[in-house]
């Protein structure tokens, strides 16, 4: 498949200065990073918009090092992988659990774990990775707070669990949104939604309810 | 669904509530036009939300109708989209009235009774629209009931019920990969729903001793959530909302990209604090008043 405009992936015009560039470069690769799609059943496709927009970065960059040898490069790299279960981790037994999960195949993953008779940390920690996946996100976080307990110094663990409760550092943010929490949210706030300037008519007034 | 989902109105300018207020009467429109005064009758901020998502490129030009009679309204034009999204709307409702007849006694059931009858012929032709998305609403429902009677404690597990009924709705989207974003963005929209409404509903249920999962799984005092319990609450709410920013980032909404931005960025989390505080009916009562 032939490469898009680099420019156009980065949404910045072929005019942009170098640091107009790398600004834009690194909104998207906040907003695309492995942070925000942790677990995520779409995270395959974040992690190809985050191929797309290093690709499309690195290609301006040695276009215009070509034409002004000798400027700074200044890649910007930052941590964190797509959550792979690929890896060596964790015991023998639940090396399958985690092939299971990477496969997508969360109902066999969480046969394998329920057969177990051993409930550790990891045991714990993986039945958290299948409610998180799922999007039962209740489970996921008391699954995950049970492994971090039993296994405090586990960097895994305690990073789902950050991630889950939002504890991510530096989350991307539109411009003009502030980060957010509905428990930190004003009593006064909500005036914002229900303004008089909309003029909507509900005609029902609400009142009927699913549960 | 009852008009959980709406847009942070201070971030977006003029052309863009247009869009958000056109969309809103392209929906009611189109319920009139296919299926009659009734239909339209049950139309709300949640339905209009799912048509946006839906219908990503519109034109609008302007109507007057039986609400705005007198001045012309900015009006999403008929398309396959909002035709769809009125089948669905029509669905929705039908279900969940249904859900409020087997949920009450006699008396208390009779409004239900009374509104399910208005919309019986709007379903049935709606039905054979989306008969898809009408069998997996009859089939979640039916979970959900089984958990009803089974009692059950998981916030999750009952969620999971609505959340796929809703997600159902992206079958709509052809394009395969477009269609995932849209599952899952639906999933924890409904998701979301269901926790803000069954948080909106403890005080009642709990009088009329009525299934609440979130009764059983946080604590509450006389028929509020304590302090802790609203903070766990809004954690796992604001969980959804990333997922569903996550899912929204990956996606083209056209048009109605900024409104939609402005629900998951801000408009969600403000609804559900006012619902957690127990706020949120007091300042729509007022709301209402406003409106000329």
């Amino acid at each position: 498949m032939p490469m898009r405009d680099p420019y156009q992936v980065l949404g910045v015009s072929s005019s942009a200065t170098d640091e107009e560039v790398k600004k834009a470069y690194r909104n998207l690769a906040r907003k695309y990073h492995p942070d925000n799609y942790h677990d995520n059943p779409l995270a395959d496709l974040a992690q190809e918009r985050m191929k797309e927009i290093n690709e499309a970065y690195e290609a301006i960059q040695s276009q215009r090092k070509a034409h002004t040898a000798g400027s700074s490069s200044g890649t910007y790299s930052y941590g964190g992988t797509y959550s792979s279960y690929t890896g060596a981790a964790g015991a023998y037994a639940n090396q399958r659990v985690r092939a299971a999960i990477m496969q997508g195949d969360l109902n066999l993953a969480d046969e394998l774990l329920n057969a177990q008779a051993d409930h550790n940390g990891e045991w714990f920690f993986l039945k958290g990775v299948i409610s998180h996946r799922r999007g039962w996100m209740d489970e996921a976080q008391r699954y995950y707070e049970t492994a971090v307990q039993m296994d405090p110094g586990n960097t895994e663990y305690q990073h789902a669990l950050d991630i889950l409760d939002g504890r991510q550092s530096n989350p991307y943010q539109p411009d003009g949104y502030r980060a957010m929490t509905t428990a930190g949210c004003g009593s006064d706030s909500f005036s914002r939604i229900c303004g008089t300037i909309l003029c909507i008519n509900c005609l029902t007034g609400g009142g009927i309810c699913f549960c | 669904m009852f008009g959980y989902v709406r847009p942070a109105l201070d971030k977006l300018d003029t052309e863009n509530r247009e869009l958000y207020q056109a969309a809103y009467c392209g929906l009611c429109h189109t319920l009139g036009k296919r299926y009659g005064l009734a239909a339209r009758l049950f139309l709300n901020y949640d339905l209009t939300f799912l048509a946006m998502l839906l219908g990503r490129k519109c034109s609008a030009s302007k109507h007057r109708c039986v609400v705005h009679p007198i001045r012309k309204r900015p009006c999403a034009c008929q398309s396959r989209a909002l035709d769809i999204a009125a089948d669905m709307s029509v669905i929705l409702v039908w279900w969940q009235l249904r859900d409020g007849i087997t949920d009450h006694g006699f008396w208390r059931g009779l409004k239900f009774r009374a509104a399910s009858l208005l919309l019986r012929r709007a379903y049935s032709r709606a039905c054979i629209y989306q008969s898809d998305f009408d069998r997996n609403a009859r089939q979640q429902l039916e979970r959900l009931n089984k958990l009803e009677q089974e009692n059950c404690a998981s916030v999750d597990r009952s969620a999971d019920c609505f959340a796929s009924l809703l997600s159902g709705a992206a079958a709509a989207e052809e394009d395969p990969i477009q269609r995932r974003i849209l599952e899952q963005f639906l999933y924890h929209l409904g998701r979301w729903i269901y926790l803000a409404d069954a948080a909106d509903d403890l005080k009642k249920d709990l009088r009329t001793g009525s299934y609440n999962p979130i009764a059983m799984r946080y604590s509450h005092e006389s028929g509020k959530l304590t302090e802790e319990s609203r903070r766990k609450l809004g954690l796992t709410m604001d969980a959804s909302i990333r997922q569903m920013a996550a899912a929204f980032e990956l996606t083209d909404f056209g048009e109605y990209e900024p409104v939609i931005r402005s629900v998951v960025y801000e408009g969600l989390y403000l609804v559900g604090a006012a619902v957690l505080n127990g706020t949120f009916h007091i300042r729509q009562k007022r709301g209402q008043g406003d409106i000329p």
